[in-house]
C-alpha cells in the first residue's frame, strides 16, 4: 500500500521549491567540477571578445567602442548559456534517456526550467564577471562603477526576460531531434549581429533595430550600455521605456512558456517524440 | 592508396548525410550561410559605426577577407574532432570503424573533407555578398583566381592536418573537454588576426601569431584577393617567400600530426577508450 500524498497547497509549493533548487545545485556544482569546462568557459569567450576589441582598436576607434564590445562579451555569456545549456537542455535529456524521468515526476516542468534557469545564471554570472574584470584590467576599459547599481538593477530584469525566452525554447527543442542542435547553432552569429552585443544596436536601422528588440537580451544590453555611457552609447530605445517593456515582455514569455510547454509536450506524446526513436 | 580514396570518399558521403540531411537543401543552405553572413555584417557595423573616423572601406575589405577565409579554421577544426565524439559517444560507432578493415586517418580525412565542402558553401556566399552587396572590390584577373584555388588548397590541408591533431587528441579525452578544441580555434582567431592588422596585438604574443601558418595563409589570400600587403610584420616578405613557410609548415605539421595522431591512437585503443562513453 503506498502512503497518502500531500496534495496540499504547501505541499504542492515545498515540493516545487525542492525542485527549484535541486535542479539549480546540480548545475551550480557541475559548474565548477569541470576544469575543462570553466577554461572553456571563461578564457576562450575571453578571446573571441578581445578579438573584437582588437578590431575597434585596429581601426583606431575612441575607448568607448571597446567597452560596448566588453560589456556584450558578458551579454554573450548568458545568451550562449539560454541557448546551450536552456533552450538545448531537453533536447540533451531526450540523447541521454533522461527525459523521460522529468516526465514521471509528480513536479511542475517549469519548476525543473526555473530551476536550471536559476543555477545556469549563477554558473554564467562566474564566467560574465571574467569577462567584464578581463576587459577591464587587460584592455583598460573604461566601466564606470558610480553608475553600477542601476546598470545591475536592469541586467538582473533582462536575464529575467531572456531566461523566460529560454523556457520557450526549451518546449520547442523538446520535439526536435537533430533540428534542435543546429537550430541552437542558428541562433547564435545572427543574433550575436541582432542584438548588437559588439556596436550599438541603432546601427541596424529604426526597422531591423526595432524586429531586434524584441528580444529582450538586445533591450537590456541597449539599456545597460545607455546608462554606463549615456549619449556616447548611440542608444536606441529610450532609457525610460526599456524597464516596463521587459517587464512586459517577462511575463508575457512566461505564459507563453507555460502555454507552449504544455502543448509541445502533449503533442510529443500523441507523436511518440519524447524519446530517441530505434534505427 | 586506391583503398584509401574509398575510405575518403565513403566518409565524406556519411559525413554530408549527418551534417545536411536534418532538413531540405534550402534549410540547410540558410544554415551553412547564417554564421559567415552575420560575422560579416557585425564587421561591416563595426566599421560603419566609426566611420566617421579614419576607418575606411580598404580597412573593412581586409577584415571582412580575413574573417571568410577563417570559416574553414573554425568548421574544419572543431568538424573534425566532434565526429570523433559523436562517433564514439553518440552513435557509438566508432569501435565498428575498427573491426572494418579501414583506418581511422583516412575516414576523418573524409569527414573533414565534408567540412571543407560545407565551409566552402558559406566562404562563396560571403564573398558573393561581399563584392555584389557590399560592393567590395574582390575579384582579378584569371591567374589571381588560380593563385587563390591554389593558395586556399594548401592552407587547407594544413588545417585538415591540424584537425587530425586535435581529432588525436580527442580521441583520448573525454567528450566534454571539446570546449577545449573549440577554444583553441578562438586562439587562432585572435592570434592569426584574422580580423585587425597584427601590430595591435601585443608584442610578446607576435612570436605565437607568426608560427602559425594561418597567420600567413591569410596574409596570401589578402595579397591574391586585393594586391597589397596586409599585416606589418609580414611587409618584408615577398608573396613566394610567404608561399614557401605555407607549404614547409604545412609538411611539418602533417608529419608531427601524422605521429600524434598514431600514439594517441596506440594509447586509446591500450586504455581502452575506443568506446569511452562520458557524455553525462
Amino acid at each position: 500500500m503506498s502512503p497518502e500524498r500531500d496534495t496540499s497547497f504547501g505541499a504542492v509549493v515545498r515540493m516545487n521549491l525542492g525542485a527549484v533548487l535541486a535542479r539549480a545545485r546540480v548545475r551550480v556544482v557541475a559548474s565548477w567540477r569541470e576544469t575543462s569546462w570553466v577554461i572553456g568557459e571563461t578564457v576562450f569567450p575571453f578571446l573571441t571578445m578581445a578579438a573584437f576589441v582588437l578590431v575597434y582598436r585596429g581601426l583606431k576607434a575612441p575607448p568607448m567602442y571597446e567597452a560596448f564590445v566588453v560589456v556584450g562579451g558578458a551579454m554573450i555569456a548568458y545568451w550562449n548559456n539560454v541557448l546551450w545549456s536552456m533552450a538545448s537542455q531537453f533536447f540533451w535529456e531526450k540523447e541521454q534517456g533522461q527525459l523521460q524521468l522529468y516526465l514521471i515526476t509528480p513536479v511542475s516542468r517549469m519548476s525543473i526550467l526555473l530551476g536550471m534557469a536559476l543555477g545556469g545564471m549563477a554558473m554564467t554570472t562566474s564566467r560574465a564577471i571574467a569577462i567584464l574584470a578581463g576587459g577591464s584590467l587587460l584592455f583598460h576599459v573604461p566601466i564606470p562603477s558610480d553608475r553600477a547599481l542601476p546598470a545591475f538593477g536592469l541586467f538582473l530584469l533582462t536575464l529575467a526576460a531572456v531566461y523566460a525566452l529560454g523556457m520557450i525554447l526549451s518546449s520547442l527543442f523538446l520535439l526536435w531531434g537533430r533540428e534542435a542542435w543546429h537550430t541552437a547553432t542558428l541562433f547564435q552569429e545572427p543574433i550575436y549581429l541582432a542584438s548588437g552585443f559588439y556596436f550599438p544596436v541603432r546601427e541596424l536601422g529604426p526597422l531591423a533595430g526595432g524586429l531586434a528588440a524584441l528580444l529582450p537580451i538586445t533591450l537590456g544590453l541597449d539599456g545597460i550600455r545607455q546608462i554606463l555611457y549615456g549619449e556616447a552609447a548611440h542608444g536606441f530605445v529610450p532609457l525610460a521605456w526599456i524597464p516596463p517593456i521587459q517587464v512586459g515582455l517577462l511575463i508575457l514569455f512566461l505564459y507563453l512558456a507555460h502555454r507552449a510547454l504544455a502543448t509541445m509536450e502533449r503533442l510529443g506524446k500523441e507523436e511518440g517524440r519524447l524519446t530517441l526513436r530505434g534505427a | 592508396m586506391k583503398r584509401t580514396l574509398e575510405v575518403i570518399r565513403a566518409s565524406s558521403w556519411l559525413g554530408w548525410q549527418i551534417e545536411a540531411n536534418w532538413a531540405d537543401p534550402f534549410l540547410f543552405v540558410v544554415y551553412s550561410i547564417a554564421k559567415p553572413l552575420s560575422t560579416t555584417l557585425i564587421l561591416f557595423f563595426m566599421v560603419r559605426v566609426i566611420a566617421q573616423g579614419q576607418a575606411t572601406a580598404e580597412a573593412f575589405l581586409f577584415l571582412f577577407i580575413g574573417n571568410t577565409f577563417f570559416l574553414y579554421v573554425t568548421e574544419v577544426l572543431i568538424g573534425i574532432s566532434w565526429a570523433v565524439f559523436r562517433d564514439r559517444e553518440d552513435f557509438e560507432t566508432l569501435k565498428y570503424i575498427y573491426t572494418a578493415p579501414i583506418r581511422l586517418l583516412p575516414y576523418l580525412l573524409g569527414r573533414a573533407f565534408t567540412k571543407v565542402v560545407t565551409s566552402t558553401i558559406g566562404v562563396a556566399v560571403a564573398l558573393l555578398f561581399g563584392r555584389f552587396v557590399l560592393g567590395l572590390p574582390i575579384g582579378g584577373d584569371a591567374f589571381s583566381w588560380v593563385r587563390l584555388a591554389g593558395a586556399v588548397a594548401l592552407g587547407l590541408v594544413s588545417v585538415a592536418w591540424l584537425g587530425v591533431a586535435l581529432a588525436g587528441a580527442s580521441i583520448i579525452v573525454a567528450r566534454h573537454s571539446m570546449n577545449l578544441n573549440e577554444g583553441l580555434a578562438g586562439a587562432f582567431y585572435l592570434l592569426c588576426g584574422a580580423v585587425f592588422p597584427l601590430e595591435v596585438l601585443p608584442a610578446w604574443t607576435l612570436p605565437l601569431s607568426l608560427a602559425l601558418p594561418f597567420t600567413y595563409w591569410l596574409e596570401l589570400i589578402r595579397r591574391t584577393l586585393t594586391g597589397h600587403a596586409y599585416a606589418a610584420p609580414l611587409s618584408g616578405q615577398s608573396d613566394a617567400m610567404l608561399w614557401g613557410i605555407l607549404a614547409l609548415s604545412t609538411v611539418g605539421l602533417a608529419a608531427a600530426s601524422m605521429a600524434w595522431f598514431a600514439w594517441c591512437e596506440r594509447k586509446a585503443r591500450a586504455d581502452g577508450l575506443i568506446d569511452w562513453k562520458t557524455n553525462y
